[in-house]
């Protein structure tokens, strides 16, 4: 009721009509990490003291390992081999906007793409890959992103490419009933009469129609990726040429951070991932809301 | 003539929507002598399933019951407490709602229902209540190895009827029907009506019967309520009522529906136009915009209900003249006109 | 009875999907870069050893003979040699299996208890603060990377607070006459602790959020309106009908958690050292022991789809609209 009398700017309106969930609080708050993170990631060597690999020394010239907070000018102080946490985390995030912006366009992509021909072309067509979805379903998802992560050489893009080779089951289920229910409308009825391309349908009358729900599981691929390719660091099995924040806590683990109780290493990582995963989910939710009403609150 | 069994005065309810307030039912007042059925008929929205359900005094969140009374057995159901009501759900008021099937819990057996309500409620031990659920579902000629079934595996029209099997387990005074028949075939509808009727005769209860289909009241109902935009405008034996419309929205509606008893003669004349917003009332008769006969004083001056002839209520102002309304009412071009 | 055929029909559909991982599995394993033979045979192995897998396996035949007697060889549980261990893989996985699943049912378990009453609780005090409070802290525990909550849980209790032990199913020395008797000791339940309180913290969002959405939806049903005009108590009303509706899909997704839980176990075995099959994955996958792996891989593969079944017939049983149609 509120945003009726708040002039909208191009911006809102941009927004409004892409049906970006505006208007709803925790999207909103979603949104504004969202944007708060991309800054990061685009802006990380500005916004960074010190290379995130780098080896620092104290002005002594000795190793500057296991620095607390704030000595020495370290915001959150250092790891056992003298590199900068904040300067990690900063480069961090540019690891995850990578993955999951790449991951979410894959799941997002492939599972409509799924979905439409499935939905719209029925049949055979539509058997084959449904049954094929059911084994995305029957397949352990994480095992599988470590196995092909490990098999293949270590990258950020062989992980994405692991992850989006299972992740695509729900999106495209999902697209497809809604395209079955789509199909039935009068409108593309009329239009199949009327004799206009399948190309021409899908485009005009249907791909309308389910772009916000691509959005939608797109958005929640994102959380997903960002939180697998971190598994997949923590376990060793990830880019060793990126600065991840599931690198750095693998780190953090492997160098005994915990029975050090070097908070300050293992804290900032999980709470850099927390926040953004749980933007994703807000923004899901907000979504959600948006496209049907009848399941908020 | 005894003390009503129910009187309901000046009640109002308003739904209170943020920054606007809907009168839902607006100073109604009418009786439920002891052993009758009385029909509260109108169209939908009008306001007579939210008074209905609030004799149970189970109504939405934001409904409130504002001003009025609503005497029961010496009792003020608008005025007693939360544990005097609870008292007298379903052992003196119970309830048939319109549509059984959501009305009965689908993971629980039938018999489980019954047995809810029966012990918890009449408190009656396990081998009573056993007993009580056999014979009631014989009262409304159900087999009684059908108790153990669950609600999605009876028909609509038995389902029905294990409502009003529920409704009469614990031998209340009232029962109040909403739609009780209205999402069922005419042959059906008046198998059940016929035994809520014997039902009611044999046990001596009354009956609210609550539908907005005037051929229900015509078949089974001793006095009828017509309700309109929330405010009763008609009330009087069902034979009268019939007979002697003296509101147009009576004789409209009567034109409006075929006859339960005879299906299929006539012509039906709907009332063109739509009731009121309740949020916004109109200055004067709540009908006048769709009634054929309004006048310039009806537009202005909301008429009250008064006592016209004998045990008859009306409230219109043309309702002296209503012998010769009548006559115009009965031709379909009438009801035609009006924009 | 009629129930019988859609219980089927699953069961059939289940057994192909099963066919198609385990073909996948064979595919990857035996696809990957580097010499195929590497999936059984290890170069350490003598040659007699060699000489009998590459018989047992097939693996001097073509590829669709290797695959038919991999098949033939799954079935009859067969899987292999473990580089590491020198024993056959079923074995490794039978004695790794129990813990993985005392771990995962236990937190489970603890979850669902939590997050059912939480999630009722919160559908009855709707919009209220306490749901404005706790609603993003649900969410926020969605998103937590569970290895992460792992290690803070441990840097906390284990080596700050020194208040259970920092990994293992039990502590050096100990010696336990029957696996009964391990799992029923102190000293195991002390080492569960941890690992179980973590996956139970991660676990509880989704019955506590699909608890309270279903009941929010059943709340509004005619049938418990009825309840209420019937004089009920609050306790059957919200209870009884209120809540054993709402509990009906949120009983189903447990046994779909406990496949997504199987994957989550991978990290968490990790953190806490936890002999299970997720930790093993990782360490034969790092350890390039293919064939403990591959046998690691599809234990979890078969419990996952095993476990997507019985959310579909638990489905069936508990709702008497489909088994008394």
């Amino acid at each position: 009721m509120l945003e009726t009398t708040v002039p909208e700017g191009p911006v809102i309106r941009i927004f409004r009509a892409m049906k970006l969930p505006v208007g709803d609080n925790f999207a909103m708050a979603g949104l504004i990490i969202y944007v708060i993170f991309a800054l990061t990631a685009i802006f990380a060597p500005v916004l960074a003291p010190y290379e995130p690999t780098e080896i620092l020394y104290t002005v002594d010239y000795d190793l500057a390992s296991d620095l607390l907070p704030g000595q020495e000018g370290h915001i959150l102080g250092t790891t056992s081999l003298g590199r900068d946490i904040f300067s990690q985390i900063v480069f961090g995030a540019r690891a995850a906007l990578l993955v999951g912006l790449t991951a979410a366009f894959m799941v997002a992509f492939i599972g409509t793409i799924v979905g439409l021909i499935s939905g719209y072309y029925g049949g055979w067509v539509d058997t084959i890959l449904m049954r094929l979805a059911d084994v995305a379903f029957g397949i352990p998802f994480l095992p599988f992103v470590i196995v092909i992560s490990a098999f293949l050489e270590p990258s950020i893009w062989n992980t994405v490419i692991a992850m989006a080779l299972v992740l695509w089951r729900d999106t495209a289920r999902v697209i497809r009933s809604q395209v079955l229910t789509l199909r039935s409308r009068g409108y593309v009825e009329a239009a199949r009469v009327s004799g206009s391309s399948d190309f021409k349908i899908i485009l005009r009358h249907i791909a309308p129609n389910i772009v916000p729900l691509s959005l939608l599981y797109g958005s929640i691929a994102i959380g997903w990726a960002i939180l697998t390719e971190a598994s997949i660091s923590f376990l060793g099995f990830g880019d060793p040429n990126s600065i991840s924040w599931g690198f750095m806590l693998q780190d953090a683990f492997a160098s005994q951070a915990l029975s050090r109780q070097a908070y300050h290493w293992f804290i900032p990582p999980g709470l850099a991932i927390i926040f953004v995963v749980s933007a994703g989910f807000f923004i899901s939710r907000g979504y959600e809301n948006l496209l049907f009403p009848k399941l908020g609150r | 003539m005894s003390q009503p069994l129910l009187s309901v005065k000046n009640l109002s309810i308003v739904y209170e929507v943020p920054n606007l307030d809907v009168v839902a039912v607006s100073r109604a007042s009418f009786d439920v002598p002891r052993g009758s059925i009385v029909g509260l008929v109108g169209e939908s929205g009008c306001g007579k399933t939210t008074m209905a359900r609030a004799f149970t005094r189970i109504i939405s969140d934001n409904a409130k019951i504002t001003e009025g009374s609503m005497d029961f057995d010496g009792k003020d159901l608008a005025k007693i407490s939360e544990r005097e009501m609870n008292d007298l759900r379903w052992r003196d008021i119970a309830f048939v709602p319109q549509s059984a099937m959501n009305s009965l819990d689908p993971v629980y057996r039938v018999e489980y229902q019954m047995h809810e309500v029966l012990r918890g409620r009449g408190g009656m031990s396990r081998s009573q209540a056993k007993a009580r659920a056999a014979e009631l579902f014989e009262m409304v000629g159900i087999e009684a190895n059908r108790l153990r079934d669950f609600p999605h595996q009876f028909s609509g029209g038995m389902r029905q009827r294990v409502a009003i099997a529920l409704a009469l387990a614990l031998n209340p005074k009232l029962i109040v029907a909403d739609e009780p028949v209205t999402a069922l075939d005419v042959i059906v509808q008046r198998q059940i009506l016929d035994q809520m009727r014997a039902l009611q005769r044999d046990l001596g209860i009354s009956i609210i019967m609550v539908t907005h289909d005037i051929s229900v009241v015509a078949y089974i109902c001793d006095r009828t309520v017509v309700m309109y935009a929330g405010e009763v405008v008609e009330d009087c034996e069902t034979a009268t009522l019939l007979s002697k419309p003296l509101h147009p929205y009576t004789m409209g509606l009567k034109n409006a529906f075929p006859d339960i008893a005879s299906a299929g003669t006539g012509i039906l004349t709907p009332i063109s136009g739509a009731p009121p917003d309740l949020a916004r009332p109109p200055a004067g008769c709540r009908f006048a915009a769709r009634c054929p006969f309004a006048l310039d004083h009806c537009r202005s001056v909301s008429p009250t209900l008064m006592s016209f002839g004998d045990d008859h209520s009306v409230a219109c102002h043309r309702a002296h003249e209503a012998e010769a309304l009548r006559a115009q009412a009965a031709l379909p071009e009438t009801w035609g006109e009006i924009l | 009875m009629s129930t019988l055929k859609p219980v089927l029909s699953r069961t059939f559909q289940l057994i192909l999907v099963l066919w198609a991982v385990v073909t996948i599995l064979f595919l990857m394993f035996r696809l990957m870069p580097g010499n195929p033979l590497a999936a059984y045979i290890d170069p350490t192995f003598t040659l007699e050893q060699q000489e009998a897998l590459i018989r047992q396996f097939g693996l001097d035949e073509s590829l669709l003979r290797q695959y038919f007697t991999y098949l033939g060889n799954l079935l009859q549980g067969e899987l292999g040699y473990s580089f590491r261990y020198r024993t056959p893989v079923a074995e490794r996985i039978w004695l790794l299996l129990p813990n993985t699943l005392i771990l995962t049912f236990s937190s489970l378990i603890v979850a669902y208890i939590f997050g059912i009453l939480a999630g009722a609780w919160l559908a009855w005090r709707r919009a209220s603060r306490a749901e404005a409070f706790a609603l993003p802290i649900v969410l926020a525990t969605r998103a937590m990377p569970e290895f992460w909550l792992g290690m803070v849980l441990l840097a906390i209790f284990s080596f700050s607070l020194g208040i259970f032990p920092a990994g293992g199913t039990r502590s050096a020395g100990t010696e336990y006459e029957s696996l009964w008797s391990l799992y029923t000791s102190a000293d195991f339940l002390s080492h569960l602790a941890l690992p179980m309180l973590t996956l139970a913290i991660y676990s509880q969002g989704l019955p506590l959020l699909l608890m309270r959405s279903n009941m929010l939806d059943v709340m509004k049903e005619d049938f418990v309106t009825m309840a209420k005009v019937k004089g009920l108590s609050p306790y059957t009303i919200v209870i009884k009908h209120g809540a054993r509706n709402a509990l009906l899909p949120v009983m189903t997704s447990f046994a779909i958690s406990v496949g997504y839980q199987l994957q989550g176990n991978v990290v968490v075995e990790s953190v806490f050292s936890w002999p299970g099959l997720g930790r093993e994955l990782v360490s034969a996958v790092s350890a390039s022991d293919y064939p403990l792996a591959q046998g690691a891989f599809l234990m979890i593969a078969v419990v996952v789809i095993l476990m997507n079944l019985i959310a579909d017939l638990l489905y069936t049983f508990l709702d008497p609209r489909i088994s008394h149609a």
